[in-house]
């Protein structure tokens, strides 16, 4: 069972990483990276590592696609 | 049907699962390092060949049925649990790399206020 | 011609690169990986429980690797002045949009819930996932909440950077004390018995330094977020 959930997870976590990139609109690219870091989150709890999959869920949802939305804004704000 | 399952569950299958994906994410994000353009899309390709290291990190020392690396109801020893070598490397290496990140993005702010751009192609004040 | 040569220097650069990569990786495939790299942590889960620290994760980021984590402190100070430095160079004016009345209602429930969850990490470190970077960075996006919903909210320098001054002199100090006791740098001088795991108060000086690299990486985390979000919008 854990096998076909690692794969899944893997072919999610590269199609959504294609997608974040190859995204033209600069918004919708931040929040794919975020789906990223969502995947990753699953794969580090299913290999036993609470500890780094706590972290990934504040950081990778949390404050970096915050950190990529200010500065988003903040190259648009004075155009 | 059980045969793909019985077959993906031996523990050199997972991995070989682990070493591809990596490997495959890595490429995604060295893609878009080499051919976009915009200065977020290039912060956003590195963050992505980042989380494939850390997998990579995690992943390559998971056997299949250890636990966590710590101690709960009904374990008395630390036997049959996962290296945790990797998981404290890989958790200070997240939150230093969101700081650096923050940084670069502060430079990217910073450039546009003086010059008006966010094209890598244009930036050429090193150039002669 | 210069962007000519540009481009052939990056495929170049890029399918080297991957091509060397992707010969490493089929390589460490095809003879597997050895036994001694693959479990390099044996030595360290068999000698963790004298410390009496529940969690292994813990006692290498703290213990083992503790001189690497005041390194790894220092660069996230570093990065945190480099943003103070480029981005507070312009005079703040803030711009007043007022956010709406659910969102200030529920950030002001939520902050005192976040916070303590926060802490509750941080001081727990030694006993289940989580720790000090975990609960610096959930008490980071508390405030971080706070300053999106509230825009005349804001945090004072002084304090901050006398928390910070705090924690990162206290490492060293208790590091330097291990030094002076029992002859090496970031000993475990406090009593720590093995029948004590488990419970809050044990493992000597190793859940002290989770809570005080958790004051370190919250007050960065924090001064981080805000450079970021209150630079001044327009010129």
């Amino acid at each position: 069972m854990i096998g076909i959930v690692i794969l899944g997870s893997f072919i999610a976590i590269i199609i959504v990483a294609f997608a974040s990139i190859v995204e033209k609109r600069l918004a919708d690219s931040i929040v794919l990276s975020m789906g990223v870091g969502l995947g990753s989150v699953v794969l580090f709890f299913i290999f036993q590592a609470p500890d780094v999959a706590l972290t990934e869920a504040v950081i990778g949802a949390g404050i970096s696609s915050v950190i990529f939305l200010m500065a988003l804004k903040h190259l648009k704000a004075s155009r | 049907m059980s045969d793909i399952f019985t077959y993906l569950n031996q523990k050199e299958v997972i991995d070989s699962i682990v070493l591809i994906g990596s490997m495959a994410l890595f490429f995604v994000g060295l893609f878009g390092l080499l051919s976009q353009k915009h200065i977020i899309k290039i912060f956003i390709s590195i963050s992505i060949m980042e989380i494939s290291i850390f997998l990579l990190f995690v992943g390559s020392t998971f056997v299949k049925g250890y636990t966590a690396p710590i101690l709960g109801d009904g374990f008395e020893k630390f036997v049959g649990m996962n290296d945790p070598i990797p998981h404290a490397m890989i958790l200070t290496a997240i939150v230093i790399g969101m700081a650096v990140f923050a940084l670069g993005m502060s430079f990217a702010i910073e450039y546009y206020k003086l010059t008006g751009i966010t094209d890598i192609d244009k930036m050429r004040e090193m150039r002669r | 011609m210069n962007l000519k040569r540009d481009v052939a220097v990056q495929t170049y650069s890029g399918l080297g690169l991957s091509a060397l990569l992707a010969i490493t990786i089929l390589n460490i495939m095809l003879h597997n990986m050895p036994q001694s790299v693959k479990r390099a942590g044996e030595k360290l889960l068999e000698i963790n429980s004298q410390d009496g620290v529940a969690n292994a994760v813990t006692t290498v980021v703290v213990y083992f690797r503790g001189f690497d984590t005041l390194g790894e402190i220092a660069v996230l100070f570093i990065a945190s002045l480099g943003i103070g430095l480029v981005l507070s160079s312009h005079s703040e004016h803030h711009h007043k949009v007022e956010s709406s009345f659910i969102l200030k209602t529920a950030s002001k429930l939520l902050f005192p819930i976040i916070i303590l969850f926060g802490i509750y990490v941080m001081v727990y470190g030694h006993l289940s996932p989580g720790g000090g970077f975990q609960g610096g960075v959930i008490v980071a996006s508390a405030f971080l909440l706070l300053l999106i919903s509230h825009q005349d909210f804001e945090l004072s320098h002084s304090v901050i950077s006398a928390f910070e001054t705090l924690a990162g002199v206290s490492y060293v100090i208790i590091g330097l004390m291990g030094l002076w006791i029992l002859d090496n740098f970031l000993g475990n001088f406090i009593p720590h018995d093995i029948s004590q795991m488990g419970m809050l108060v044990s493992g000597g000086i190793i859940p002290l330094i989770y809570i005080i690299v958790g004051i370190k990486v919250g007050s960065e985390m924090s001064m981080i977020v805000q450079n970021l979000l209150k630079r001044s919008d327009n010129e």
